[in-house]
């Protein structure tokens, strides 16, 4: 399921993008399976249909997927070795969110690091916890 | 991409009130365009215009490089309308309608009705009077489309419906879009209906164009700031394009368009114990511009 959201600074086509690399990654769509069209997806996310075009557009430079011409786009067979690389960034961006909330509230460096230290910590023993 | 209708110093008044005058507006084929304005500010009628319903006082309009005449149907054949409120002959049946239309139009495509009909669920036989508003836009959706429109224009047609009609409705413009690539004049007032969808922006307020840009490019350069002081903000932030502003104790927030880097800078210069950029949804956007 790809979501939209239109009150933040991510354009669409990235979200698009994001959401579809996320797919690939969680198994949803795997290598040289089939991607929904630029007209089913762009219906089902009510978006401009120009704004998948240009989604696929790019994730097809970017070698996730491939376009046969005049046909269906699908997954590319190396998509799971990029999206290896992906997984990365993605959690990146996720800490760089975090960090630019907690400089907003003012936290340092350090502060910022001990919170990190104490929400590892605190998953661990609920890990631990967990039947093991 | 080539220009499909070029509007030129287009004048109205009704007595003495004007309605607009020196517009000027251009639309690319294949993009969608939002039509934005408060009511009254003369969206339906610059369409009533554009669709030769009523008379220009002055200005020129041009269909893809030649100059309309509305007597002619060359022009209108093209051009496929969906009104605010659609009017049907009351004992009308969906069939009678889609034949009655054919008539008219050299570009009608009579597999394509059927098919419209298919997909909408409408029944050839059924009495339009019986038909709920929902099914009546579908209705006019069919008409609209069989006759292959190069121009759409939409006239707040989902004011009324409710929230699934509406998103249906959106689903439908954008099979269409997918399947022809048609030019789309959208005009609502439901303006977050357009977020996703519109490429380039109209807000006309006050008898003028005041916005006439990309989607995108609006969306990228105009940002709220909200920013707090130690002590009261300063009388004016020293920077240019502030579309709005609000002051509450040592609080202060403005909506700057178009934002840049040096803005950016001049107010940190104000050292501002927070500073805070957001981007705008379309419905701040479009309230932004027009509350000044």
């Amino acid at each position: 399921m790809i979501t939209i959201e239109t009150s933040g600074f991510i354009p669409i086509y990235e979200q698009i993008k994001k959401g579809i690399k996320s797919e690939i990654s969680l198994g949803v769509f795997k290598a040289n399976e089939v991607l929904p069209s630029i007209r089913d997806l762009a219906a089902e996310l009510v978006v401009n249909p120009n704004t998948v075009a240009r989604a696929y557009r790019e994730l097809e430079l970017e070698g996730f997927i491939c376009t046969r011409k005049g046909k269906a786009s699908f997954v590319s067979e190396n998509s799971s070795s990029l999206i290896q690389g992906e997984k990365v960034k993605l959690i990146e961006d996720v800490f760089d969110q975090a960090i630019a909330e907690a400089r907003k509230f003012g936290f340092d460096a350090v502060e910022i690091r001990r919170v990190v230290e104490s929400r590892l910590k605190n998953q661990h023993k609920r890990g631990e916890g967990e039947g093991r | 991409m080539s220009e499909l209708l070029k509007i030129t110093g287009l004048s109205k008044s009704f007595g003495r009130h004007i309605v607009f005058s020196g517009l000027n507006i251009k639309l690319t084929a294949g993009k969608v365009y939002g039509l934005l304005g408060l009511n009254g500010e003369g969206k339906t009628t610059l369409i009533r215009i554009l669709l030769g319903v009523i008379p220009a006082d002055g200005g020129e309009i041009h269909y893809k490089d030649s100059a309309v005449s509305f007597r002619s149907a060359a022009y209108k054949e093209e051009v496929g309308y969906l009104p605010e409120d659609p009017f049907f002959f009351g004992g009308m049946r969906v069939g009678e309608l889609l034949d009655f239309n054919a008539a008219f139009y050299r570009r009608w495509d009579g597999r394509r009705a059927e098919e419209l009909l298919k997909r909408f669920s409408l029944d050839r036989k059924a009495k339009i009077k019986t038909l709920s508003r929902g099914m009546k836009l579908r209705l006019e959706m069919a008409v609209a489309l069989a006759a292959r429109p190069a121009l759409l224009v939409l006239d707040d047609p989902t004011s009324g419906l409710d929230v699934l009609t509406r998103h249906d409705f959106l689903q439908d413009i954008i099979r269409e879009l997918a399947d022809s690539g048609t030019t789309i004049l959208f005009s609502t007032h439901l303006v977050h209906e357009l977020e996703r969808i519109v490429d380039h922006l109209f807000i006309l307020h006050r008898g003028r164009l005041i916005l006439d840009e990309e989607h995108e490019a609006v969306k990228n350069s105009i940002r709220r700031v909200r920013l707090s002081f130690q002590g009261d903000p300063p009388q004016t932030l020293g920077i240019d394009g502030v579309l709005s502003e609000t002051r509450e104790g040592q609080r202060m927030d403005v909506i700057v368009y178009p934002w840049s880097d040096d803005k950016k800078k001049k107010i940190e210069g104000l050292s501002p114990t927070l500073l805070d950029i957001e981007p705008l949804t379309l419905e701040d956007i479009f309230r932004s511009f027009v509350a000044g």
